[in-house]
């Protein structure tokens, strides 16, 4: 809870250290804040406080929420960390920039610790209404008012469709409290019918924020129109906030709720993997083949829905979403530095960089690697955990979700090929701002210590 | 002794990757020297009852059943040896090539080398998987960035292939694993962990249909290892497109993980599917065999030639190890080392001949026995060995070989036996064509080998020889274990 506060209040100093022009200051505050939130999120999952108990049935940072909460803080620190580079065309908006960032990773921590349907109505809306003004934020390029338009439409209908899902519940359990829904299912106090419709017009609205096929229509054109530093966000807190409210909503209100929904999630999972993937291949712009592949990803944290409850699922889950994030936001910084040299969004963009930028191909190398879950890399035992809860319900799934991760590999190499193999050179060499470095140190760091501990993370829930 | 094999050729591939102007050929000769040292210790103080010696376990996901072990029992040490023993050479043999970026070249072969050891002493099933799969990201980057024509579609081929294969291992691997006892965690947790301890899931009793799908599973990935027939197409434009350190490493020591996997995972595991499969297997074997050595015969690239040569002998390896008899095994284990020793030695042997003359093609050579007298000899005993003369290293492990495989189905064993004397008839016009006869414009300068060269040709060479004299030091060696596991896994 005093992480909530703590950012909410940074925001807000944002936007005054905005509006009096105190630009140098923005980097730095944003920094600290997300790091001390950081800090108390840490301090709670392991010293638990008074702070962390229900605040009027509405919010409750358990576990649960205090460890996705540290994921989001940590990508969006990572994201931060790049910021000077990131945000450096923008003149008299950078405050708001900050702030919306900020303000749009409190709806986050709301999505990660709710307890009552309203709360996490509240927090998609909270999370997303920034996004909105965030993509459109280079606002003389057309693509990324394209961008703002296009998620715009797509996030209000499909909150639309989770609001009207959210009602068919309360009419069927009269209540917006998980617990008090899930008493109401288990004592079969409901009408069954209006039930399903409700969970499955909630199940089609979450899966429109977290872009699972077939409602992933919009995730391509809006990750490539929207500035790179969004596009991270996107791909990384906005990801992890959505799967996180999904797999609280689905274990705690709906488990016993019968397993008419998990057909439908394994449908949508398998359907997820392989149009995905199989798009993905075909890509030549980076930004738009790391859209697919956040699709894809999608589709294995499905596993870890379907899953919901076993043990070891919120596990899966949380290092999954952990190792993907910090791949994701090195992959977005690497590519934002490339690409901004050479102008060019393509993979061309990465040719012969192993020779110009030994370090910042290698960093991409380890992120395309982890992306791909190639042993030893986390990337792998994130895919190793949510194969493992998944397996014995649905084997075939897994086995599809197995032939994706090979198919992966062909997009993903497409990069390292471009750094390592290409005999054209294109990368210019810069001078790397020291605070990217400094991100990227710490993503690599973060994803050796997630490959060599692994228990750390996914036995805290 | 076991982490130290790991963490050697690790520290100095760390080293060598995350610098640029470290001395490469010094620190990666030291360091592959220093491990056949460990490894020769190792041997003097081996306990070859079948049981695992020194065995290092730590915790590593012990809420999802997964320990650090590693442990030497005599098949792991035989293949262990087989690593360390090549590795040197194989660094050696690459000091005569000047590549660019040596460095990186030389800390991804010392990767390559920790990762192979850690194949082979894994005692954990998702350990295993790991090292397995590691093994495969250096030989990648070597043979796509120093490798030659159309080394980038080809090693990509290479890397999907090997890749695909092995998660159907892991699926099987899961599912064996999802059958072990659960057992509840001592700290408190709710979890309750399954096992990924080598004796737990061979202790699991899968019923056939399982046991059916999870032997498939991990016959997917070795059969692609191996290579076996009709997994094979992508082994000999890889073999032939490698730096030739990268081509000494895949079929000198990698293609053995297949083999070895086998024989420490696949068959223990799901014994119970093994009267279904084994016909197959083996027929597939087979027909490898008879296969590649006929399409061996009309090649004239000498590299291509190997490259289906070896196709012929690892499917005769994987037909006896297949027989799961003592014959077979034992000829499995004792052939998985000298194929290693002759395969190297004759990549070198076309090494060199490239160096010097400039192509691979047979019919560009000719005559050189007559320059370089010491060279004819030493291809001569290496090339003698891979045809499995008596007296040499082949001879004993081919005869097992084909003995067991007899044992199991003479039909096999009768269709298999010839493939020997083929061997030597594509051998020997190969050496002829090579050789003897005219010498052509680019041989008629054949300078003969150098000390470097006489080092690494010679020791192979030596190794021909000392294991045709005494088989029995490798059989005894990898006898408690074989017995063993012959013993506790039967169908």
């Amino acid at each position: 809870m005093i992480s909530l506060l703590v950012l909410f209040f940074t925001a807000v100093i944002a936007l005054f250290a905005g509006l009096f022009k105190k630009r140098q200051w923005l980097q730095p505050l944003a920094l600290t804040g997300t790091g001390a939130a950081l800090g108390f999120a840490l301090l709670d999952i392991n010293l638990p406080s008074a702070f962390n108990e229900r605040y009027a049935s509405m919010l409750q940072f358990d576990t649960f929420a205090l460890a996705f909460t540290v994921v989001a803080l940590l990508a969006t620190a990572l994201i931060f960390g790049l910021s000077r580079w990131g945000f450096r065309e923008l003149s008299d908006t950078l405050g708001d920039n900050y702030a919306l960032f900020l303000f749009s990773l409190c709806g986050a921590l709301c999505m990660f610790s709710f307890t009552n349907m309203v709360m996490l109505f509240l927090g998609i809306e909270i999370l997303s209404i920034p996004l909105y003004v965030l993509a459109g934020s280079r606002r003389d390029d057309l693509r990324s008012n394209e961008a703002a338009l296009k998620y715009f439409l797509m996030g209000a209908f499909a909150t639309g469709i989770l609001l009207f899902g959210i009602a068919l519940v309360y009419g069927s359990t009269a209540s917006f409290d998980m617990h008090r829904i899930h008493a109401v299912i288990t004592a079969n106090g409901h009408s069954p019918q209006m039930l399903s419709a409700g969970i499955l017009l909630i199940l089609i609205g979450l899966c429109f924020k977290v872009s699972a096929v077939p409602f992933h229509m919009w995730a391509p054109d809006v990750y490539t129109g929207s500035p790179t530093m969004i596009t991270a966000f996107m791909a990384t807190v906005v990801k992890t906030a959505g799967f996180a409210a999904f797999y609280r909503l689905f274990s705690t209100a709906f488990a016993g709720a019968g397993e008419f929904w998990e057909i439908a999630v394994a449908m949508v999972a398998g359907l997820t993997l392989v149009l995905a993937n199989t798009t993905a291949i075909f890509q030549v712009n980076f930004k738009r083949m790391m859209a697919y592949s956040s699709i894809s990803h999608a589709g294995y944290l499905l596993l870890a829905i379907l899953a919901a409850g076993q043990p070891g699922a919120g596990g899966a889950l949380l290092y999954y979403a952990l190792v993907y994030s910090v791949a994701t936001v090195c992959a977005f910084a690497c590519f934002l530095l490339v690409s901004e040299q050479n102008l060019d969004e393509t993979f061309a963009a990465f040719n012969g960089l192993s020779k110009k930028q030994p370090l910042i191909a290698a960093t991409m190398a380890v992120a395309m690697l982890t992306l791909a879950g190639i042993p030893p890399t986390a990337g792998f035992f994130g895919k190793y955990f949510l194969f493992a809860v998944a397996f014995e319900r649905y084997p075939w799934l897994v086995i599809l979700a197995v032939i994706n991760a090979a198919i992966s590999i062909y997009y993903y190499f497409k990069v390292i090929i471009a750094m390592y193999f290409s005999a054209e050179e294109n990368a210019y060499e810069v001078k790397i701002p020291w605070s990217i470095r400094l991100s990227l140190a710490a993503g690599l760091i973060l994803i050796a210590l997630l490959t060599l501990i692994p228990s750390s993370v996914y036995n805290l829930i | 002794m076991s982490i130290l094999l790991l963490i050697l050729p690790f520290i100095a591939a760390i080293a060598l990757l995350a610098t640029r102007h470290l001395p490469a050929r010094p620190i990666a000769l030291t360091a592959t020297l220093a491990n056949l040292v460990v490894t020769i210790l190792a041997l003097s103080t081996f306990n070859g009852d079948g049981s695992f010696n020194y065995e290092v376990s730590f915790p590593w996901v012990s809420s999802a059943g997964i320990s650090f072990r590693l442990g030497l029992d005599g098949i792991s040490m035989l293949m262990v040896l087989l690593t360390n023993l090549l590795a040197p050479l194989i660094v050696l043999s690459s000091f005569n090539r000047q590549y660019n970026l040596e460095n990186r070249y030389f800390g991804l072969v010392l990767l390559m080398i920790g990762a192979l050891n850690g194949v082979f002493m894994a005692l954990d099933g998702l350990l295993f998987y790991v090292f397995y799969e590691l093994a495969l990201i250096p030989i990648y980057f070597i043979c796509a960035i120093w490798g030659g024509a159309n080394r980038i579609q080809i090693t990509l081929k290479f890397f999907i292939y090997t890749f695909v294969g092995s998660l159907f291992m892991l699926v099987a691997l899961l599912a064996v694993y999802l059958k072990t006892p659960a057992v509840a965690l001592e700290n408190g947790l709710p979890e309750i962990a399954h096992s990924f301890a080598w004796e737990d899931l061979v202790a699991v009793q899968l019923d056939p249909a399982t046991a059916w799908w999870v032997m498939l599973g991990f016959f997917l990935a070795f059969a692609v290892k191996m290579p076996i027939f009709p997994f094979h197409t992508w082994q000999p434009d890889t073999y032939v497109s490698a730096p030739t350190g990268g081509t000494m490493l895949l079929s000198g020591i990698m293609l053995k993980m297949g083999v070895y996997g086998v024989v420490r995972w696949m068959v223990p595991l799901a014994p119970e599917a093994m009267q279904g499969w084994a016909p197959v297997f083996l027929g597939l074997a087979v027909t490898g065999i008879v296969y590649a050595s006929l399409i061996a015969f009309k090649q004239s690239d000498l590299k291509r030639l190997i490259a289906y040569s070896s196709i012929a002998h690892v499917g005769l390896i994987a037909a006896g190890v297949l027989s799961w008899n003592k014959a077979g095994m034992q000829g499995g284990m004792i052939q998985m080392l000298n194929h290693g020793i002759n395969v190297v030695g004759l990549f070198f042997v076309v090494d060199l001949l490239e160096r010097r003359i400039g192509s691979r093609s047979l019919f560009d050579m000719g005559g050189i026995a007559r320059s370089a007298p010491k060279f004819a000899t030493l291809f001569m005993l290496v090339l003698l060995g891979s045809i499995a003369v008596p007296l040499t290293n082949g001879f004993a492990g081919e005869f097992l070989l084909l003995n067991g495989v007899w044992n199991y189905n003479a039909t096999l064993g009768a269709l298999a036996g010839p493939t020997i004397i083929l061997g030597a008839v594509y051998m020997l016009r190969a050496y002829g064509l090579a050789m003897f006869g005219e010498t052509t414009r680019h041989t008629s300068e054949f300078a003969d080998i150098g000390l470097r060269e006489w080092i690494v040709l010679g020791a192979l060479a030596g190794f021909v020889l000392v294991f045709g004299f005494f088989p029995q030091l490798i059989l005894n060696l990898t006898d408690g274990s074989v017995n063993k596991i012959l013993g506790a896994v039967q169908f």
